[in-house]
């Protein structure tokens, strides 16, 4: 198996366990956990040359970027039943913010300062430390239009590249 | 002799779908500047100026791989970075992908 094959199928899975944690209830920062993971694997997959025997450099910001270079990809508007090229740019774009936030909850972004859906932090503002499983994550909040059609697109990219 | 999956075929095709894919991401995206095309013949190989884009961090420039799809007229595969502007002609280019000198700038088409 390649390099951009493993991640892509890692990729899938983690967005899978995702899905099987949202069905079970479980606590939403596990949910986020493996969001944030399947998105950093679906980008590095794409940062991995078909032919490639080295794995992806390790980089930030690989999910929102790789979003940023899809929206002008004929092939991949095809793939997702855009018959236009605006509506698919203004799809992609209306993702971008939310994107750029599931990006940074990784740890490597969010340190021990600022909320992530791994590890404990110390609030900034109360000095108190809290614990992902406690936290609600508002702003990733799992029933809004925003959340619902990121995980379409994730589903949707997921599918296509399989 | 257009092929797909990466065999040869021909340095002029492969410009025909690099300027193809230029074009598409310059519609896609305005804040795209400038647009370096790295000839090579078994793939597309692209680094787009976006001035809406952050430095990568790492001094590098970082392409997403696309395979062939012939159906969108695009036989050959394909690899496209976009850049902050402070990258331009600075960032280090990918193993293989050749020098800032071997670029080509492909203009903007109407």
């Amino acid at each position: 198996m390649s390099w951009r094959s493993a991640f892509l199928l890692q990729a899938r899975s983690d967005f899978y366990a995702r899905g099987v944690l949202n069905r079970q209830r479980v606590e939403y920062c596990h949910q986020l956990h493996y969001l944030q993971m399947a998105s950093e694997k679906l980008a590095k997959g794409f940062l991995t040359a078909e032919s490639s025997s080295q794995p992806p450099l390790l980089t930030h910001a690989a999910f929102v970027r790789c979003l940023q270079v899809m929206k002008g990809r004929p092939d991949v508007r095809r793939l997702l039943n855009f018959s236009s090229g605006r509506a698919f740019v203004e799809y992609v774009e209306s993702l971008l913010p939310l994107a750029e936030q599931v990006q940074r909850l990784a740890p490597s972004y969010a340190g021990l300062r600022g909320p992530n859906p791994e590890y404990p932090w110390q609030s900034t503002a109360q000095g108190s430390v809290v614990a992902p499983a406690e936290f609600d994550f508002r702003q990733f909040e799992a029933r809004s239009p925003q959340m619902n059609k990121l995980l379409r697109l994730m589903s949707d990219l997921l599918r296509v590249v399989s | 002799m257009t092929q797909t999956n990466g065999n040869h075929v021909g340095l002029a095709e492969i410009e025909r779908q690099a300027r193809l894919l230029a074009k598409e991401n310059r519609q896609a995206e305005p804040a795209i500047t400038k647009v370096y095309w790295f000839p090579d013949e078994h793939e597309v190989r692209l680094v787009e100026v976006d001035t809406t884009m952050p430095p990568s961090g790492d001094g590098l420039v970082h392409p997403f791989f696309f395979r062939p799809s012939p159906q969108d007229d695009l036989p050959s595969p394909s690899g496209v970075a976009l850049i902050s502007p402070e990258e331009d002609r600075r960032a280090e280019l990918p193993e293989g992908w050749g020098s800032w000198e071997d670029a080509r700038e492909l203009e903007s088409e109407g």
